[in-house]
Protein backbone atom coordinates (compact mmCIF):
# COMPACT_ATOMS: atom_id res chain seq x y z
CA UNK A 1 0.00 0.00 0.00
CA UNK A 2 1.43 3.54 -0.98
CA UNK A 3 2.32 5.47 2.08
CA UNK A 4 0.55 8.76 2.97
CA UNK A 5 3.70 10.84 2.45
CA UNK A 6 3.81 9.25 -1.44
CA UNK A 7 0.44 9.83 -1.95
CA UNK A 8 0.19 13.40 -0.44
CA UNK A 9 3.05 14.20 -3.02
CA UNK A 10 1.23 12.86 -6.10
CA UNK A 11 -1.62 14.84 -4.80
CA UNK A 12 -0.32 17.96 -4.53
CA UNK A 13 2.34 17.32 -7.98
CA UNK A 14 -0.48 16.81 -9.74
CA UNK A 15 -2.89 20.23 -8.22
CA UNK A 16 0.44 22.12 -8.10
CA UNK A 17 2.47 23.75 -11.04
CA UNK A 18 5.53 23.33 -9.91
CA UNK A 19 5.18 21.02 -7.13
CA UNK A 20 6.28 22.26 -3.57
CA UNK A 21 8.26 20.79 -0.80
CA UNK A 22 6.82 19.20 2.29
CA UNK A 23 8.63 18.74 5.33
CA UNK A 24 8.03 15.58 7.06
CA UNK A 25 8.30 15.40 10.35
CA UNK A 26 7.41 11.71 12.58
CA UNK A 27 6.91 11.55 16.27
CA UNK A 28 8.20 8.14 18.81
CA UNK A 29 5.49 7.32 17.94
CA UNK A 30 5.32 6.98 14.68
CA UNK A 31 2.59 9.79 14.34
CA UNK A 32 3.57 12.08 11.08
CA UNK A 33 2.90 15.68 10.62
CA UNK A 34 3.24 17.39 7.18
CA UNK A 35 4.04 20.74 6.65
CA UNK A 36 4.11 22.54 3.21
CA UNK A 37 3.97 26.83 2.45
CA UNK A 38 2.28 27.24 -0.37
CA UNK A 39 4.21 29.75 -2.74
CA UNK A 40 0.94 31.87 -3.35
CA UNK A 41 -2.08 31.93 -1.28
CA UNK A 42 -4.25 31.31 -4.27
CA UNK A 43 -3.07 28.00 -4.65
CA UNK A 44 -5.30 27.31 -1.39
CA UNK A 45 -8.39 25.94 -3.28
CA UNK A 46 -6.49 23.57 -5.81
CA UNK A 47 -4.23 22.04 -2.98
CA UNK A 48 -7.31 21.61 -0.59
CA UNK A 49 -9.31 19.93 -3.88
CA UNK A 50 -6.58 17.61 -4.01
CA UNK A 51 -6.54 16.51 -0.27
CA UNK A 52 -10.56 16.08 -0.38
CA UNK A 53 -9.93 14.21 -3.13
CA UNK A 54 -7.91 11.84 -1.42
CA UNK A 55 -10.63 11.66 1.11
CA UNK A 56 -8.63 14.02 3.91
CA UNK A 57 -10.58 15.88 6.47
CA UNK A 58 -10.65 19.96 7.29
CA UNK A 59 -9.64 19.51 10.89
CA UNK A 60 -8.72 23.11 11.69
CA UNK A 61 -7.93 26.61 10.69
CA UNK A 62 -5.29 28.51 12.25
CA UNK A 63 -4.77 32.41 11.28
CA UNK A 64 -2.14 34.44 13.02
CA UNK A 65 -0.28 37.58 13.31
CA UNK A 66 3.05 37.76 14.95
CA UNK A 67 4.41 40.88 16.35
CA UNK A 68 7.02 40.07 13.62
CA UNK A 69 4.68 39.80 10.64
CA UNK A 70 3.39 42.89 11.45
CA UNK A 71 6.55 44.44 11.38
CA UNK A 72 6.81 42.85 8.09
CA UNK A 73 3.19 43.47 6.39
CA UNK A 74 2.30 40.14 6.48
CA UNK A 75 0.25 37.24 8.26
CA UNK A 76 0.00 33.92 7.89
CA UNK A 77 -2.78 31.19 8.20
CA UNK A 78 -2.29 27.08 8.81
CA UNK A 79 -4.98 25.08 7.44
CA UNK A 80 -4.23 21.80 9.48
CA UNK A 81 -5.43 18.34 7.01
CA UNK A 82 -5.80 15.20 8.82
CA UNK A 83 -5.67 11.92 6.42
CA UNK A 84 -6.69 9.52 8.76
CA UNK A 85 -4.55 9.94 11.70
CA UNK A 86 -1.76 12.32 9.34
CA UNK A 87 -1.77 15.63 9.21
CA UNK A 88 -0.68 18.07 6.64
CA UNK A 89 -0.92 21.44 7.47
CA UNK A 90 -0.78 23.76 4.64
CA UNK A 91 0.04 27.50 4.91
CA UNK A 92 -0.70 30.32 3.33
CA UNK A 93 1.15 33.91 3.70
CA UNK A 94 -1.58 36.84 3.02
CA UNK A 95 -0.91 40.98 2.92
CA UNK A 96 -1.90 42.89 6.29
CA UNK A 97 -3.78 45.09 4.83
CA UNK A 98 -6.70 43.83 2.58
CA UNK A 99 -6.22 40.14 3.17
CA UNK A 100 -8.18 38.11 0.91
CA UNK A 101 -8.55 34.33 0.77
CA UNK A 102 -11.15 31.79 -1.19
CA UNK A 103 -13.44 29.78 1.23
CA UNK A 104 -12.91 26.43 1.52
CA UNK A 105 -16.90 25.62 2.27
CA UNK A 106 -17.38 24.42 -1.17
CA UNK A 107 -14.78 21.61 -0.97
CA UNK A 108 -15.38 20.94 3.49
CA UNK A 109 -18.63 21.59 4.83
CA UNK A 110 -17.05 22.40 8.47
CA UNK A 111 -14.92 24.99 7.10
CA UNK A 112 -17.91 27.32 7.40
CA UNK A 113 -17.39 27.55 11.56
CA UNK A 114 -13.63 28.27 11.23
CA UNK A 115 -13.86 30.85 8.71
CA UNK A 116 -16.43 32.45 10.44
CA UNK A 117 -14.13 32.66 13.46
CA UNK A 118 -10.98 33.80 11.81
CA UNK A 119 -12.61 36.51 9.86
CA UNK A 120 -14.40 37.79 13.34
CA UNK A 121 -10.81 38.11 15.19
CA UNK A 122 -8.05 39.12 12.09
CA UNK A 123 -9.01 41.33 9.48
CA UNK A 124 -9.05 39.00 6.72
CA UNK A 125 -12.32 38.47 3.91
CA UNK A 126 -13.16 35.28 2.92
CA UNK A 127 -14.37 35.29 -0.92
CA UNK A 128 -17.13 33.31 -1.64
CA UNK A 129 -18.36 32.34 2.42
CA UNK A 130 -21.84 31.09 2.30
CA UNK A 131 -22.85 32.86 5.42
CA UNK A 132 -20.25 35.53 6.53
CA UNK A 133 -22.04 36.46 10.14
CA UNK A 134 -19.98 36.79 13.47
CA UNK A 135 -19.58 33.49 15.00
CA UNK A 136 -19.46 33.97 18.50
CA UNK A 137 -18.23 37.78 19.05
CA UNK A 138 -21.00 40.48 19.11
CA UNK A 139 -21.66 42.72 16.39
CA UNK A 140 -21.00 45.81 18.70
CA UNK A 141 -17.62 44.77 19.46
CA UNK A 142 -15.11 46.34 16.85
CA UNK A 143 -14.24 43.95 14.54
CA UNK A 144 -10.53 41.56 13.79
CA UNK A 145 -9.85 42.06 17.44
CA UNK A 146 -6.94 40.14 17.59
CA UNK A 147 -5.21 42.14 15.18
CA UNK A 148 -5.54 45.45 17.81
CA UNK A 149 -2.85 46.43 19.78
CA UNK A 150 -6.00 46.90 23.11
CA UNK A 151 -5.78 43.81 25.22
CA UNK A 152 -8.42 41.26 24.01
CA UNK A 153 -9.76 41.03 27.08
CA UNK A 154 -10.14 44.29 28.03
CA UNK A 155 -12.90 44.02 24.91
CA UNK A 156 -14.91 41.38 26.29
CA UNK A 157 -16.64 40.76 29.52
CA UNK A 158 -13.79 39.20 30.89
CA UNK A 159 -12.78 42.44 32.45
CA UNK A 160 -16.43 44.19 33.28
CA UNK A 161 -16.17 42.58 36.99
CA UNK A 162 -13.02 44.36 37.48
CA UNK A 163 -14.46 47.15 35.71
CA UNK A 164 -17.67 47.50 38.10
CA UNK A 165 -15.45 46.58 41.28
CA UNK A 166 -13.25 49.90 40.39
CA UNK A 167 -16.54 52.11 40.08
CA UNK A 168 -17.69 50.86 43.14
CA UNK A 169 -14.73 51.89 45.36
CA UNK A 170 -14.32 55.15 43.04
CA UNK A 171 -17.80 55.69 44.56
CA UNK A 172 -17.52 54.78 48.10
CA UNK A 173 -14.32 56.89 48.43
CA UNK A 174 -16.36 59.82 47.32
CA UNK A 175 -19.25 58.99 49.29
CA UNK A 176 -16.55 58.20 52.28
CA UNK A 177 -14.75 61.95 51.05
CA UNK A 178 -18.11 64.24 51.51
CA UNK B 1 -48.69 24.06 6.05
CA UNK B 2 -47.25 27.52 7.38
CA UNK B 3 -44.05 27.73 9.34
CA UNK B 4 -43.17 29.32 12.28
CA UNK B 5 -40.49 29.95 14.51
CA UNK B 6 -39.53 28.86 17.67
CA UNK B 7 -36.42 30.31 20.36
CA UNK B 8 -34.57 27.82 21.99
CA UNK B 9 -32.29 29.13 24.69
CA UNK B 10 -29.98 30.72 25.50
CA UNK B 11 -31.38 29.93 28.83
CA UNK B 12 -33.17 26.82 28.70
CA UNK B 13 -33.80 24.03 31.00
CA UNK B 14 -32.83 21.30 29.34
CA UNK B 15 -29.61 23.16 28.27
CA UNK B 16 -26.28 22.79 30.55
CA UNK B 17 -24.53 25.72 28.78
CA UNK B 18 -26.42 28.74 26.84
CA UNK B 19 -26.39 28.02 22.93
CA UNK B 20 -29.39 29.85 20.91
CA UNK B 21 -31.31 27.80 18.46
CA UNK B 22 -33.90 29.89 15.84
CA UNK B 23 -35.57 26.72 15.23
CA UNK B 24 -38.04 26.78 12.24
CA UNK B 25 -40.75 24.73 12.35
CA UNK B 26 -44.65 23.41 11.01
CA UNK B 27 -46.57 21.42 12.63
CA UNK B 28 -44.61 19.52 15.58
CA UNK B 29 -41.78 19.05 13.02
CA UNK B 30 -38.39 20.68 12.66
CA UNK B 31 -38.13 22.13 9.16
CA UNK B 32 -35.10 24.50 10.13
CA UNK B 33 -32.45 25.46 12.40
CA UNK B 34 -29.92 28.23 12.86
CA UNK B 35 -27.37 28.44 15.67
CA UNK B 36 -26.25 31.83 17.35
CA UNK B 37 -23.54 30.91 19.50
CA UNK B 38 -20.67 33.34 21.57
CA UNK B 39 -22.90 33.55 25.22
CA UNK B 40 -19.87 31.99 27.37
CA UNK B 41 -16.67 32.99 25.04
CA UNK B 42 -13.95 34.42 27.00
CA UNK B 43 -11.06 35.28 24.89
CA UNK B 44 -8.99 32.11 26.56
CA UNK B 45 -6.97 32.27 23.34
CA UNK B 46 -6.14 35.52 23.69
CA UNK B 47 -5.09 34.54 27.11
CA UNK B 48 -3.03 31.57 26.11
CA UNK B 49 -0.94 34.31 24.52
CA UNK B 50 -0.03 36.43 26.99
CA UNK B 51 0.51 33.98 29.52
CA UNK B 52 3.90 31.96 29.70
CA UNK B 53 4.15 27.83 28.96
CA UNK B 54 4.12 26.46 32.44
CA UNK B 55 1.04 29.15 33.00
CA UNK B 56 -1.02 27.76 30.30
CA UNK B 57 -0.78 24.15 31.63
CA UNK B 58 -3.14 25.91 34.24
CA UNK B 59 -4.92 28.03 31.46
CA UNK B 60 -6.19 25.47 29.34
CA UNK B 61 -7.50 22.83 32.44
CA UNK B 62 -9.74 25.62 33.13
CA UNK B 63 -11.33 25.57 29.67
CA UNK B 64 -14.05 22.61 30.36
CA UNK B 65 -14.67 20.71 33.11
CA UNK B 66 -15.74 17.68 31.77
CA UNK B 67 -12.43 16.57 29.44
CA UNK B 68 -10.28 19.29 31.75
CA UNK B 69 -7.70 16.76 30.95
CA UNK B 70 -7.61 16.27 27.56
CA UNK B 71 -6.67 19.65 27.06
CA UNK B 72 -3.30 20.25 29.74
CA UNK B 73 -2.59 16.68 28.55
CA UNK B 74 -2.22 17.23 24.65
CA UNK B 75 -1.12 21.08 25.35
CA UNK B 76 1.91 19.75 27.33
CA UNK B 77 2.13 16.84 24.01
CA UNK B 78 2.25 20.18 21.27
CA UNK B 79 5.12 21.42 23.58
CA UNK B 80 6.67 18.00 23.64
CA UNK B 81 6.41 17.28 20.14
CA UNK B 82 7.80 20.61 19.43
CA UNK B 83 10.96 20.20 21.67
CA UNK B 84 11.41 16.42 20.89
CA UNK B 85 10.96 15.13 24.42
CA UNK B 86 10.66 12.00 25.11
CA UNK B 87 8.53 11.21 28.55
CA UNK B 88 9.31 8.40 30.68
CA UNK B 89 7.19 5.32 30.17
CA UNK B 90 5.61 4.96 33.25
CA UNK B 91 4.20 8.79 32.59
CA UNK B 92 2.79 7.81 29.43
CA UNK B 93 0.73 5.22 31.61
CA UNK B 94 -0.58 7.57 34.39
CA UNK B 95 -1.70 10.14 31.35
CA UNK B 96 -3.50 7.38 30.00
CA UNK B 97 -5.35 6.24 33.89
CA UNK B 98 -5.97 10.35 34.04
CA UNK B 99 -7.76 10.47 30.54
CA UNK B 100 -9.72 7.58 30.69
CA UNK B 101 -10.82 8.03 34.10
CA UNK B 102 -11.94 11.28 32.63
CA UNK B 103 -13.83 9.41 29.69
CA UNK B 104 -15.84 7.31 32.19
CA UNK B 105 -16.87 10.26 34.21
CA UNK B 106 -18.08 11.87 31.29
CA UNK B 107 -19.90 9.92 29.17
CA UNK B 108 -21.74 8.71 32.31
CA UNK B 109 -22.76 12.14 32.42
CA UNK B 110 -23.94 12.71 29.10
CA UNK B 111 -25.93 9.40 29.42
CA UNK B 112 -27.19 10.30 33.24
CA UNK B 113 -28.83 14.02 31.86
CA UNK B 114 -30.19 11.77 28.84
CA UNK B 115 -32.03 9.63 31.45
CA UNK B 116 -33.42 12.97 32.94
CA UNK B 117 -34.35 14.52 29.29
CA UNK B 118 -36.68 11.53 28.52
CA UNK B 119 -38.52 11.98 32.01
CA UNK B 120 -36.62 8.67 33.51
CA UNK B 121 -35.24 10.23 36.22
CA UNK B 122 -34.69 6.86 38.45
CA UNK B 123 -32.39 6.14 35.33
CA UNK B 124 -30.78 9.63 35.88
CA UNK B 125 -29.87 9.05 39.78
CA UNK B 126 -28.95 5.37 38.67
CA UNK B 127 -26.26 6.21 36.65
CA UNK B 128 -25.09 9.68 38.31
CA UNK B 129 -24.65 7.81 41.17
CA UNK B 130 -22.20 5.40 39.68
CA UNK B 131 -20.33 8.30 37.88
CA UNK B 132 -19.76 9.42 41.77
CA UNK B 133 -17.47 6.15 42.56
CA UNK B 134 -15.27 7.82 39.67
CA UNK B 135 -15.16 11.12 41.22
CA UNK B 136 -14.11 9.16 44.87
CA UNK B 137 -11.33 8.31 42.93
CA UNK B 138 -10.65 11.52 41.06
CA UNK B 139 -10.76 13.26 44.45
CA UNK B 140 -8.77 10.30 46.02
CA UNK B 141 -5.43 10.00 43.69
CA UNK B 142 -5.77 13.66 42.34
CA UNK B 143 -7.31 15.73 45.21
CA UNK B 144 -9.93 17.33 42.71
CA UNK B 145 -13.10 16.08 41.75
CA UNK B 146 -12.88 17.60 38.39
CA UNK B 147 -9.72 19.55 37.05
CA UNK B 148 -6.95 16.64 38.32
CA UNK B 149 -4.02 19.02 38.00
CA UNK B 150 -1.88 15.46 36.71
CA UNK B 151 0.24 16.97 33.84
CA UNK B 152 3.34 18.69 33.45
CA UNK B 153 5.94 19.44 30.56
CA UNK B 154 7.83 16.06 30.19
CA UNK B 155 5.08 13.78 31.77
CA UNK B 156 2.89 13.72 35.01
CA UNK B 157 2.94 15.67 38.57
CA UNK B 158 1.49 12.60 40.25
CA UNK B 159 2.15 8.92 40.96
CA UNK B 160 0.55 5.65 42.30
CA UNK B 161 1.83 3.48 45.40
CA UNK B 162 0.90 -0.04 46.19
CA UNK B 163 -1.87 1.29 48.04
CA UNK B 164 -3.55 4.06 45.84
CA UNK B 165 -3.14 1.35 42.49
CA UNK B 166 -4.71 -1.16 45.04
CA UNK B 167 -7.68 1.21 45.91
CA UNK B 168 -8.16 2.25 42.30
CA UNK B 169 -8.18 -1.35 40.92
CA UNK B 170 -10.63 -2.23 43.30
CA UNK B 171 -12.72 0.98 42.13
CA UNK B 172 -12.48 -0.18 38.63
CA UNK B 173 -13.71 -4.26 39.68
CA UNK B 174 -16.92 -2.04 41.24
CA UNK B 175 -17.75 -0.04 38.29
CA UNK B 176 -17.71 -2.92 35.75
CA UNK B 177 -21.10 -5.00 37.63
CA UNK B 178 -22.68 -1.06 37.64
CA UNK B 179 -21.78 -0.54 33.77
CA UNK B 180 -22.85 -3.56 32.69
CA UNK B 181 -26.09 -3.36 34.53
CA UNK B 182 -26.54 0.46 32.86
CA UNK B 183 -25.56 -0.91 29.22
CA UNK B 184 -28.26 -3.90 29.35
CA UNK B 185 -30.66 -0.80 30.24
CA UNK B 186 -30.05 1.26 27.51
CA UNK B 187 -29.87 -1.36 25.20
CA UNK B 188 -33.53 -3.51 26.46
CA UNK B 189 -35.68 -0.67 28.02
CA UNK B 190 -38.32 -0.33 26.00
CA UNK B 191 -39.04 2.66 27.50
CA UNK B 192 -35.19 3.99 26.60
CA UNK B 193 -35.48 3.05 23.24
CA UNK B 194 -38.87 4.01 22.68
CA UNK B 195 -38.02 7.77 22.90
CA UNK B 196 -34.46 7.47 21.82
CA UNK B 197 -34.31 4.96 18.82
CA UNK B 198 -35.00 6.87 14.99
CA UNK B 199 -34.42 9.54 16.92
CA UNK B 200 -31.87 11.88 15.42
CA UNK B 201 -30.30 10.58 12.91
CA UNK B 202 -27.04 11.85 11.49
CA UNK B 203 -26.98 9.00 8.51
CA UNK B 204 -22.83 8.20 7.99
CA UNK B 205 -22.80 10.36 4.59
CA UNK B 206 -23.26 13.02 7.15
CA UNK B 207 -21.24 12.34 9.54
CA UNK B 208 -18.34 12.69 6.86
CA UNK B 209 -19.79 15.70 5.56
CA UNK B 210 -20.04 17.78 8.45
CA UNK B 211 -16.80 16.13 9.48
CA UNK B 212 -17.87 15.14 13.18
CA UNK B 213 -15.58 13.55 15.71
CA UNK B 214 -15.83 10.96 18.30
CA UNK B 215 -19.12 9.06 19.78
CA UNK B 216 -21.31 11.49 17.34
CA UNK B 217 -19.02 10.03 14.28
CA UNK B 218 -18.81 6.44 15.66
CA UNK B 219 -22.25 6.12 16.25
CA UNK B 220 -23.07 6.82 12.65
CA UNK B 221 -20.48 3.70 12.01
CA UNK B 222 -17.09 6.08 11.11
CA UNK B 223 -14.01 4.12 12.55
CA UNK B 224 -12.22 6.85 13.77
CA UNK B 225 -10.94 6.98 17.58
CA UNK B 226 -7.62 9.01 17.76
CA UNK B 227 -5.70 6.73 20.16
CA UNK B 228 -5.70 3.79 17.04
CA UNK B 229 -5.11 6.32 14.01
CA UNK B 230 -2.66 8.65 15.50
CA UNK B 231 -1.36 6.74 19.05
CA UNK B 232 0.14 8.75 22.18
CA UNK B 233 1.11 8.19 25.90
CA UNK B 234 0.93 4.36 26.41
CA UNK B 235 -2.29 3.39 23.63
CA UNK B 236 0.08 1.99 21.07
CA UNK B 237 0.88 -0.65 23.71
CA UNK B 238 -2.87 -1.83 25.63
CA UNK B 239 -5.26 -3.36 24.05
CA UNK B 240 -8.96 -1.84 23.03
CA UNK B 241 -10.98 -1.81 20.33
CA UNK B 242 -12.78 1.28 18.75
CA UNK B 243 -16.56 1.01 19.31
CA UNK B 244 -18.79 1.80 16.55
CA UNK B 245 -22.51 1.63 16.08
CA UNK B 246 -24.37 2.34 12.51
CA UNK B 247 -27.86 3.49 13.32
CA UNK B 248 -26.78 6.80 14.15
CA UNK B 249 -28.89 7.80 16.00
CA UNK B 250 -29.16 9.09 20.13
CA UNK B 251 -29.41 6.04 21.04
CA UNK B 252 -26.11 4.76 18.96
CA UNK B 253 -24.64 7.44 20.70
CA UNK B 254 -25.28 6.77 24.01
CA UNK B 255 -24.28 2.65 23.24
CA UNK B 256 -20.81 3.70 21.89
CA UNK B 257 -20.58 6.48 24.87
CA UNK B 258 -21.39 3.62 27.44
CA UNK B 259 -19.19 1.05 25.80
CA UNK B 260 -15.98 3.42 25.86
CA UNK B 261 -16.89 3.97 29.33
CA UNK B 262 -16.60 -0.28 30.04
CA UNK B 263 -13.64 -0.30 28.25
CA UNK B 264 -11.94 2.61 29.71
CA UNK B 265 -12.36 0.46 32.77
CA UNK B 266 -10.57 -2.12 31.41
CA UNK B 267 -7.79 0.24 29.93
CA UNK B 268 -7.22 1.71 33.25
CA UNK B 269 -6.73 -1.79 34.61
CA UNK B 270 -4.21 -2.60 32.00
CA UNK B 271 -2.47 0.59 32.45
CA UNK B 272 -2.45 -0.24 36.77
CA UNK B 273 -1.01 -4.00 35.56
CA UNK B 274 1.23 -3.16 32.88
CA UNK B 275 2.98 0.32 34.09
CA UNK B 276 6.65 -0.26 34.66
CA UNK B 277 8.35 1.55 37.84
CA UNK B 278 10.31 4.49 36.89
CA UNK B 279 10.03 8.46 36.75
CA UNK B 280 7.16 10.06 36.43
CA UNK B 281 8.68 13.18 34.32
CA UNK B 282 12.11 14.33 32.90
CA UNK B 283 14.50 15.47 35.46
CA UNK B 284 15.66 18.33 33.07
CA UNK B 285 13.90 21.93 32.65
CA UNK B 286 12.66 21.70 29.25
CA UNK B 287 13.71 23.63 26.47
CA UNK B 288 11.22 24.70 23.93
CA UNK B 289 12.55 25.62 20.53
CA UNK B 290 11.00 28.28 18.32
CA UNK B 291 8.92 26.28 15.89
CA UNK B 292 5.26 24.76 15.27
CA UNK B 293 3.65 21.39 15.86
CA UNK B 294 0.22 19.57 16.45
CA UNK B 295 -0.57 17.11 18.82
CA UNK B 296 -3.64 15.30 18.67
CA UNK B 297 -5.79 13.43 21.48
CA UNK B 298 -9.27 11.96 21.88
CA UNK B 299 -11.04 13.85 24.41
CA UNK B 300 -14.27 12.28 25.81
CA UNK B 301 -16.04 14.18 22.71
CA UNK B 302 -13.49 13.14 20.09
CA UNK B 303 -10.41 14.48 18.23
CA UNK B 304 -9.30 17.32 20.20
CA UNK B 305 -6.37 19.26 18.43
CA UNK B 306 -3.63 21.81 19.39
CA UNK B 307 -1.54 23.86 17.43
CA UNK B 308 1.79 25.37 19.36
CA UNK B 309 4.00 28.12 17.32
CA UNK B 310 6.45 29.75 19.41
CA UNK B 311 9.26 32.40 18.40
CA UNK B 312 11.71 30.97 21.01
CA UNK B 313 10.36 33.00 24.06
CA UNK B 314 8.78 31.19 26.54
CA UNK B 315 5.29 32.81 25.52
CA UNK B 316 3.25 30.92 22.52
CA UNK B 317 3.19 33.01 19.49
CA UNK B 318 -0.15 31.13 18.52
CA UNK B 319 -1.93 28.63 20.69
CA UNK B 320 -4.90 27.37 19.12
CA UNK B 321 -7.24 24.60 19.62
CA UNK B 322 -10.28 23.00 17.86
CA UNK B 323 -12.72 20.85 20.15
CA UNK B 324 -14.68 18.08 18.99
CA UNK B 325 -17.69 19.59 19.63
CA UNK B 326 -17.14 22.30 17.45
CA UNK B 327 -18.25 20.49 14.22
CA UNK B 328 -20.70 18.51 16.05
CA UNK B 329 -22.79 21.44 16.77
CA UNK B 330 -22.99 22.06 12.90
CA UNK B 331 -23.88 18.91 12.56
CA UNK B 332 -27.49 18.98 14.50
CA UNK B 333 -29.10 20.75 11.44
CA UNK B 334 -28.61 17.07 9.84
CA UNK B 335 -30.34 15.45 13.45
CA UNK B 336 -32.77 17.69 13.95
CA UNK B 337 -34.47 18.78 10.28
CA UNK B 338 -37.23 15.91 10.51
CA UNK B 339 -37.65 15.45 14.30
CA UNK B 340 -40.33 16.45 16.65
CA UNK B 341 -39.80 19.65 18.56
CA UNK B 342 -40.20 18.10 21.82
CA UNK B 343 -36.91 16.13 20.78
CA UNK B 344 -34.78 18.96 20.25
CA UNK B 345 -33.27 18.55 24.03
CA UNK B 346 -33.18 15.22 23.89
CA UNK B 347 -30.94 14.97 19.98
CA UNK B 348 -28.84 18.50 21.69
CA UNK B 349 -28.07 16.29 24.43
CA UNK B 350 -26.76 13.34 22.16
CA UNK B 351 -23.90 15.29 20.85
CA UNK B 352 -22.91 15.55 24.19
CA UNK B 353 -21.91 19.29 23.53
CA UNK B 354 -19.56 21.60 25.07
CA UNK B 355 -20.39 25.42 24.90
CA UNK B 356 -17.35 25.87 26.77
CA UNK B 357 -14.78 24.50 24.79
CA UNK B 358 -16.36 24.59 22.13
CA UNK B 359 -16.11 28.81 22.63
CA UNK B 360 -12.97 29.56 24.66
Amino acid sequence: MQDVISQVKEALDGALSPSVAIDWKCDFKGVKTGWCKLPESDQLLAAASAISTMGGRLSTVTAYLAEKYRKQGRREIAYHFDLDGTTLTLTIELPLEKARVASLTPLFRNADWNEREFMELYDIDVIGHPDPRRLFIDETIEPAVFDGLIPYSTLINGASSKTLWEAVMAQNSKEQGK
Amino acid sequence: MSSYTIPVGPLHVALEEPMYFRVEAQGEMVVGLDITAGHVHRGIEALAMTRNFYQNITLTERLCSLCSNSHPSTYCMALENLASIRIPERAEYLRVIADEIKRVASNLFNCAILGHIIGFDSLFKHVMETREIMQDVKETIYGNRMDLAANCIGGVKYDLDEERSKYLWQQMERMKKHLDEIYALYCKNSFVRLRTEGVGVLSKEDALRFAVVGPVARGSGIDYDVRQKSPYAAYDRLDFEVQTENGGDVLCRAKVRLREAQQAVRLIQQCVTDMPAGPTCIDTPPEIPAGEAIAKSEAPRGELIYYLRTDGSDIPERLKWRVPSYMNWDALKSMLVGDKISDIALIVNSIDPCISCTER
